[in-house]
């Protein structure tokens, strides 16, 4: 074998029986048909490669949602939520049932709220402006908001001291 | 990537709260925590008490009121009213009224508050008595008291 201008050429040294040609063809020929084990293995093999980080993904997202919806009720729970304003009475009221000092002592107190009691349990004509809550009745409602207005602490008064 | 910084932000919000609320647990756990009872009485002498008015106040210690019991007598057997604002706090104004005929003359627990006391700091109280009626509702003279109850200690 020479090499000329960096190519080969032809060498009449190099040919072979065409005998020897089927045989190579025959030994190296691919093969017709996969068997079927071999198939379920490659993909079973693939499934298992390009699956799971699909599933880990997943499950990455699940536990980012739980921590983030565990975040949310931690920072609700810490807000102090369970301080009510006052009662169930709207505070708005307060301020109507602060002008409601019945027996003119000068305060609101229970013994007003007591008096609007008593003038409701005698069914006597009771004036209109002490319908506290604009229902159009002055009943038991009006009575506790009254007294409610009685206790209520005033914001700046509240807290320790 | 997305779910990368979801989880840093989630960690970023629990672990404060989380050192927070631990803080202060560990705060009032190393502090003595007890509770009482404190009875308050009201002797309106020779006349019936229809309606009364009282505010208290924790002067000296570390208290938290936490719950509040109706009066003896049953014209107050009914829970009183007060602020609910005033729970967990050092300071109160109950109230309650009774239109029935049965009421209690001389001296009766008017109402209980259940006390959460913190620290070894024994605490003191004002008790006043803002008004007491009769039942026309005219206000009546009257002495307030109180009684420290059980004490439980945690």
């Amino acid at each position: 074998m020479t090499k000329e201008n960096g190519q080969f050429v032809d060498n009449s040294d190099l040919k072979v029986s065409e005998q020897f040609k089927a045989d190579l063809g025959s030994l190296f020929r691919p093969q017709d048909s996969i068997p079927p084990e071999v198939d379920r293995a490659v993909l079973d093999r693939a499934g298992r490669k390009f699956i799971r980080p699909q599933r880990r993904r997943s499950i990455f997202r699940r536990i980012g949602i739980v921590a983030a919806t565990a975040a949310v009720v931690i920072l609700a729970f810490s807000l102090d939520l369970s301080r009510k304003s006052t009662t169930d009475v709207p505070e708005s009221y307060f301020a109507q049932a602060k002008s409601a000092d019945i027996d003119r002592s000068g305060r609101v107190d229970i013994l007003d709220a007591f008096k609007l009691a008593r003038q409701i349990e005698a069914a006597i004509d009771i004036d209109t402006s002490l319908d506290m809550n604009g229902d159009g009745l002055v009943n038991q409602g009006d009575v506790d908001i009254v007294a409610m207005a009685a206790v209520s602490l005033p914001l700046q008064k509240q807290g320790p001291g | 990537m997305r779910t990368i910084v979801i989880i840093f932000i989630t960690i970023s919000l629990i672990v404060p709260v989380l050192a927070r609320q631990a803080d202060e647990y560990e705060t009032v756990s190393q502090q003595k925590v007890r509770f009482a009872s404190l009875h308050i009485y009201l002797d309106s002498g020779s006349r019936a008490l229809a309606a009364y008015q009282f505010e208290l106040k924790a002067t000296a210690g570390e208290v938290k009121i936490v719950g509040i019991e109706n009066g003896e007598h049953p014209a107050f057997d009914e829970p009183p009213y007060y602020d609910p604002a005033a729970m967990a706090n050092d300071r109160i104004i109950i109230a309650a009224f009774s239109t029935g005929k049965d009421l209690p003359k001389g001296r009766t627990r008017i109402a209980s508050i259940q006390l959460q006391i913190i620290g070894d700091v024994e605490p003191e109280y004002a008790l006043e008595l803002t008004v007491a009626g009769d039942a026309n509702g005219n206000e009546i003279p009257a002495k307030i008291s109180y009684e420290k109850g059980d004490k439980n200690e945690n």
